[in-house]
């Protein structure tokens, strides 16, 4: 079924619009970007022709069959009208992105509960309302314009909310900053939810991480269950909306009462395997150290750094995430010896090598004689926005050696020219993860480690 | 009695609160340990019950329309013999009826004075979306201020109820803090996972409480309970 969504042969857009700016027209435009191949059929009473497709005055006078509809409505009654013209003609898969629902209380919960009587009845599938469908290679619904192809990557993203998934996918992939394969938002939940999608893309071969953002969780045992079986499988990473839920519920225990919301999901999130978020740039960047880098087989972390006192710093951050900083190996100290004036130590402070034989030779050779010792199992890098670091990265320098040396990484920027930087994070931010600080980028990678660790005991 | 036949008895009196004897017997009879618990609707009863289970008891008000048993007067502990069992059930009588005239009050409920040991709490309640969810933590004071308590969803696994009795910022307590012994803690696992396996099982609850368990260091016993249904 959900196939249905996600590689539709037919798709009819309701309440589409030939004026560029209105969401009818960037939705239909957003299509015939895509690789979509199958037909399109527009539907609006007043028009003939929207970007060379022929318009319907309604969805039953399409001819042939329709896989998908995406209804993009002024008002709900509208819409319920629609959704009974999809049982009429047969239609098994809608998406409705129009408000005006559940959310809005009142009258809107009562088209909402329209809708779902007419889905359960006809055997029909809804994404919605109040939602932004998907955006994909394959396929894009939303009604924010995509300027580029959507990457075939091997993220998938979940969101609840209709224009922030929107935004952060257009975000995504004008800027090419996570490999993403699909995002998804599902809205007001009225049939579709997060179960179906975390089934769905558990089982697709092309994606290796979900990242899912929740405001209310629909069916939480089930969630449960099959968030179980995922992550397993692959790393799922996961922001909860309304953790702050202050005083629990009116209860007779004691149970109850100290049994808040936030302590559930977060129960649920420790006995499933899911990775807990605590922002939308979590969400983001813990996607990127997943999809990007592979998984350590311990938390032995090398600190590479040019300032020793960043090394302190980031030496703190890590023993807070649960990190260790080891020593290297006794062969790996020797054979660096010429490199440094003291015997190496971690974190690695490349200053002295930098001094002997410059910053690229010591970015080519030092610091993978570091990283590659085998009493560590990931690298967080410290650089700094200049002209010199610029050029490593240009000619992708530290991304091939980090490919080479085959360990995860996390990449951190804290000081540096803007110009310089920027430049950086862009380029670099294509392949590695890149964090503005220090904190986000140890977080992250402890939270790589820690999935690592679990994924060893899983299959040991 | 079976859990089945208590469960059946509330429904028809339309109580969806168990009283402390009731809430026991459906523990035992999950295979978890409480102190012996037994109604007495007279105070010769009481002494008569006192004799059997043997000395130092407690006596507990046994109403189902009070909920805190303390607050109302309702609790004499450590009885030592007959002439103290005879004084507490009248003044836990008085001080009840004083504070809760209205309440339907069925006797007392006489105990075993169960030894000291480290108080721990463990619960169950239904969340909407969740289901039922159960909760481990350290009792007394320190769930009350810190809310050291852990929650996993249900059912659980061997697992987890490790996990659970790991995440405890407390856990050095059970493990033997200052010369004290350690308690059993493969038996607290056990514990939480025949709760859970219970409340998997058996629909229509909706809250549990489990406060205080005294943990020891061979076995545990539940020293309180309640267990409230759901009201439908």
């Amino acid at each position: 079924m959900m196939e249905l969504f996600f590689k539709p042969k037919s798709v009819a857009v309701v309440g589409a619009s030939g004026t560029p700016g209105k969401l009818g027209y960037v939705i239909v435009k957003n299509i015939f970007d895509s690789d979509f191949a199958g037909k399109v059929y527009p539907v609006n009473p007043k028009s003939e022709e929207i970007l060379g497709y022929k318009v319907y005055r309604s969805v039953t006078e399409i001819p042939g069959e329709v896989d998908l509809v995406v209804t993009v409505l002024p008002t709900p009654k509208m819409t319920v009208a629609t959704v009974e013209e999809c049982a009429k003609k047969g239609v098994k898969a809608v998406i409705i992105e129009s408000a005006g629902f559940a959310e809005m209380g009142g009258e809107g919960k009562v088209f909402q509960q329209q809708i779902v009587d007419i889905v359960k009845k006809n055997n029909i599938r809804v994404m919605g309302p109040n939602c932004s469908g998907i955006v994909s290679r394959d396929i894009v619904t939303s009604i924010y314009p995509m300027t580029k192809k959507v990457s075939k990557g091997n993220v998938a993203l979940i969101g609840q909310s209709g224009l922030l998934a929107a935004g952060m996918a257009s975000d995504i992939v004008e800027n090419e900053s996570l490999n993403i394969n699909k995002v998804c938002s599902i809205g007001n939940k009225c049939d579709v939810n997060e179960n179906d999608l975390l089934e769905y893309f558990g089982n697709q071969d092309d994606i290796d991480v979900i990242s899912m953002y929740l405001e209310t969780i629909s069916d939480g045992r089930n969630l449960t269950k099959i968030a179980k079986k995922v992550a397993a499988k692959k790393p799922i990473i996961f922001l909860s909306g309304g953790r702050t839920e202050a005083g629990a519920r009116a209860a007779m225990s004691h149970t109850g009462s100290i049994a808040s919301n936030s302590k559930i999901v977060e129960a649920a999130a420790k006995q499933t395997g899911m990775i807990m978020a605590d922002d939308f740039t979590e969400l983001k960047d813990f996607a990127k150290v997943f999809s990007t880098q592979p998984l350590p087989k311990g938390n032995r972390v090398a600190v590479i750094t040019l300032a020793g006192s960043v090394g302190v710093n980031v030496s703190d951050l890590c023993a807070n995430f649960g990190l260790e900083l080891p020593k290297l190996t006794p062969e790996t100290t020797e054979k660096l010896k010429d490199m440094f004036d003291t015997p190496v130590s971690n974190p690695v402070d490349l200053y002295f090598s930098v001094t002997k034989i410059g910053f690229t030779k010591t970015l080519e050779t030092t610091f993978p004689d570091a990283f590659r010792d085998p009493n560590i199992d990931a690298a967080v890098l410290i650089l700094a926005g200049f002209e010199y670091t610029q050029e490593a990265v240009q000619k992708k320098i530290i991304q091939k050696i980090v490919q080479d040396v085959g360990k995860p990484v996390v990449v951190c920027m804290i000081v540096g020219y803007n110009r310089y930087k920027n430049v950086i994070m862009d380029e670099m931010g294509k392949e590695l993860p890149v964090f503005p600080s220090l904190i986000s980028g140890v977080k992250a990678l402890s939270k790589l480690c820690e999935y690592g660790i679990k994924k060893q005991k899983l299959s040991a | 009695m079976a859990v089945n036949e208590i469960l059946a008895i509330a429904k028809k009196e339309q109580r969806s609160v168990l009283t402390e004897i009731e809430a026991k017997q459906i523990l035992a009879e999950i295979g978890i340990n409480c102190t012996d618990t037994r109604l007495a609707a007279s105070k010769k009863e009481a002494v008569e019950l006192s004799e059997q289970i043997g000395y130092p008891v407690v006596l507990k008000i046994s109403s189902v329309d009070i909920t805190h048993k303390s607050d109302a007067g309702g609790v004499k502990v450590n009885l030592k013999n007959r002439d103290e069992v005879e004084q507490a059930f009248d003044r836990i009588m008085e001080s009840a009826t004083a504070k809760y005239p209205n309440a339907n009050i069925e006797g007392v409920s006489v105990q075993a004075m169960a030894k000291p040991g480290i108080e721990i709490i463990m619960g169950m309640i239904k969340d909407a979306s969740f289901g039922p969810v159960i909760m481990f933590g350290l009792g007394g004071v320190l769930v009350e201020v810190l809310k050291d308590v852990s929650f996993r969803i249900v059912p659980v696994e061997k697992k987890d109820v490790v996990e659970m009795i790991e995440e405890i910022k407390g856990k050095k307590l059970l493990e033997g803090y200052r010369g004290q012994e350690p308690v059993d803690i493969g038996y607290l696992q056990d514990m939480l996972l025949k709760l859970s396996d219970f409340v998997d099982k058996t629909p229509g609850i909706e809250e549990i409480d489990m406060n205080p368990v005294f943990a020891y260091k061979e076995g545990a016993a539940v020293v309180d309970a309640r267990i409230i249904l759901s009201a439908d």
